[in-house]
């Protein structure tokens, strides 16, 4: 069937979704048209690219992508991974550096601000059939590319708003990443981890502002943790693991407390001066390379600020207190990666970068018992919403308690299941919007 | 002056079997004892990975993690380990790399291709595995067990036991 967009009306209530949301593949191919076509998708980190000629290739659903830091002009530009004669996809999979991109078919070749270089043997009109220097034969741009502090974002539609104005204030939540560096720069290191979800991609976005599920989805966790610990010996050191896991095992009332803040367009955090980052144990020779680069009150304001996931809608969370960011690749209604990437504090002490990578490590591989028992919950989710006696997913718990703001900010407890109830707002309005993407900006 | 004598094939074999048996038996316990109180279990995630601290791996557990994974396994409520879990390990291509006859210290390693098995599905897990062994009152311990998988750097799903 095709939907109409009344059908897709249908489907989302104020604080229920339609069971097909999550399961029909037919929605799945229009959000990655109308959701993931007119949002500002993250493409990479500029460190990923730091030298002229450098490139990583993703994808947007099935559009293959390259990111690329132009060897003239030294910007970083994004382009449709697509040869421009007979339409093989340009460069393979992964990064490098590239003095200019070469199609494996025929030969032609492009500069790496996407112009048609050459057209193997001759580049004259008589040869190939068209004039050379016809723009329409270089690669094709995305239609809007922006960096934010390093954090660089791709629209594939030109009517699309811009990006600072889509993002709003979440942004304060890269820039509390940014500045928790003593040079004020991230740089990511460490290397990706990549976990293939069973599951369609709203079940983990939803999830990662999702205060109530730690309490029972990662019980075993906590209580294995937990018990660890009481067995050993009086007066032991506290492992870092032990300090890393346990604060998931936070009381419902913790939990509360951090509290959510929504903004327009779906982006979402929870935990502010609050959350299970907020009492690790503090790095001495870091506290004080960033008092002598911040000075001691701007040190304080940053670190206070302990905020849980921020969720820039639909294809990036990030950690700023943990300084771990997770990418968000969606293959298939019910099949998503989850790439994790750490970063380098600069001018911070390694110990930094080797506590977050412990954390992504004990959280976030496919080898986590935290982030296994989150993936069997997402895949029972799958499993459980084929099922017809029940069509609604119910999104309505402290429906009644959301406080909107002037700023356009809502707040909401940290019981509450208001990051949802924005999420399919927006998704809503994009997925009822029939104007085709505008491709060429 | 040499104190220890190197091992014969046979007796790292044995060793090696014992180790993979405990893990497709399940016995997560005596497999955990088998290494010393430092020794660690690492899955780089790239392919000659030189570090395990500053770099990302699939696992790195030291014996602390190894108890709290073997206390979530056996609790009735990790949801994602209510399938039993069995695997089949191959080992082969055994090799001796390093004997140290001052302590009798060694390093073997061994191809293997392991069979997991959960809740109706089979992974196939295959690569090299290097085991740094110590000798501790005339028996060798596991200082690190290192697992490469020759689709390190693939993405996986969650991995629910220790190859």
């Amino acid at each position: 069937m095709s939907y109409t967009v009344d059908d897709i009306e249908k489907m989302v209530e104020p604080a229920r979704v339609h069971r097909k949301v999550y399961t029909d593949e037919e929605i799945f191919a229009l959000e990655m048209q109308r959701v993931w076509g007119r949002t500002w998708i993250f493409a990479g980190h500029a460190s990923e690219v730091a030298k002229p000629g450098d490139y990583k290739t993703f994808n947007i659903g099935q559009q293959a992508m390259i990111m690329v830091r132009d060897r003239d002009s030294n910007s970083i530009g994004v382009f449709y991974n697509r040869c421009s004669h007979k339409g093989a996809k340009l460069v393979g999979d992964g990064s490098g550096c590239a003095k200019a991109f070469r199609c494996p078919y025929h030969a032609w070749t492009f500069k790496t601000d996407g112009t048609l270089l050459a057209t193997p043997p001759t580049k004259t009109k008589a040869s190939t059939g068209f004039e050379p220097g016809d723009p329409a034969y270089n690669l094709v741009a995305a239609a809007q590319v922006d960096n934010y502090r390093g954090f660089v974002f791709v629209n594939l539609d030109a009517n699309a708003p811009a990006m600072q104005p889509f993002f709003g204030d979440s942004l304060s939540s890269i820039d509390n990443m940014v500045d928790r560096s003593p040079e004020s720069e991230l740089e990511i290191a460490g290397g990706v981890l990549r976990y293939r979800h069973d599951c369609n991609w709203k079940s983990f976005v939803e999830n990662l502002n999702d205060n109530m599920h730690p309490m029972a989805t990662h019980q075993a966790a906590i209580e294995a943790c937990q018990g660890y610990a009481n067995d050993l010996p009086e007066g032991s050191p506290v492992p870092e693991t032990v300090s890393i896991l346990g604060p998931f095992g936070s009381s419902y009332d913790f939990f509360d407390e951090m509290s959510h803040v929504v903004f327009p367009n779906g982006h979402s955090y929870s935990g502010n001066s609050v959350s299970i980052h907020s009492a690790y144990p503090p790095v001495p020779d870091y506290v004080a390379a960033m008092e002598s680069a911040h000075g001691e009150d701007k040190t304080r304001d940053i670190f206070s600020c302990a905020r849980h996931n921020t969720l820039y809608y639909p294809s990036l969370t990030i950690k700023g207190a943990i300084q771990s960011i997770r990418v968000i690749r969606p293959i298939s209604v019910n099949c998503t990666d989850i790439e994790t990437y750490t970063f380098r504090l600069k001018g911070a002490p390694d110990e930094m970068l080797q506590r977050t990578l412990l954390y992504s490590r004990l959280i976030n591989s496919p080898s986590s018992i935290v982030g296994s028992d989150d993936l069997e919950v997402y895949q029972r989710v799958q499993a459980g919403l084929q099922g017809m006696g029940n069509d609604w997913v119910s999104l309505e718990r402290q429906q009644g308690n959301d406080v909107e703001h002037e700023d356009g900010s809502t707040t909401g407890m940290g019981s509450s299941e208001l990051p949802f109830r924005n999420q399919y707002k927006y998704w809503l309005q994009w997925m009822t919007d029939t104007q085709p993407l505008k491709i060429k900006a | 002056m040499s104190n220890f004598q190197r091992p014969g094939l046979k007796k790292i074999e044995t060793f090696l079997y014992r180790e993979s048996g405990y893990l497709d038996n399940m016995q997560l316990r005596q497999w955990i004892d088998m290494f010393t109180a430092s020794g660690d279990y690492w899955m780089p995630v790239s392919v000659d990975q030189q570090d395990p601290i500053n770099h990302i791996s699939i696992f790195y557990d030291d014996r602390d993690l190894m108890e709290i994974r073997l206390r979530h396994l056996d609790n009735p409520r990790s949801h994602s380990k209510d399938f039993s879990i069995r695997s089949s390990h191959v080992l082969a291509n055994i090799c001796i790399d390093e004997f140290n006859e001052v302590n009798g210290d060694c390093t073997v390693s061994c191809n293997f291709q392991c069979i997991m098995y959960s809740r109706d599905q089979q992974e196939i897990f295959a690569g090299r595995c290097n085991y740094q062994l110590v000798m501790q009152d005339g028996h060798y311990m596991i200082q690190r067990k290192r697992v490469d998988l020759i689709n390190c750097d693939a993405p996986h799903g969650s991995i629910q036991s220790y190859v």
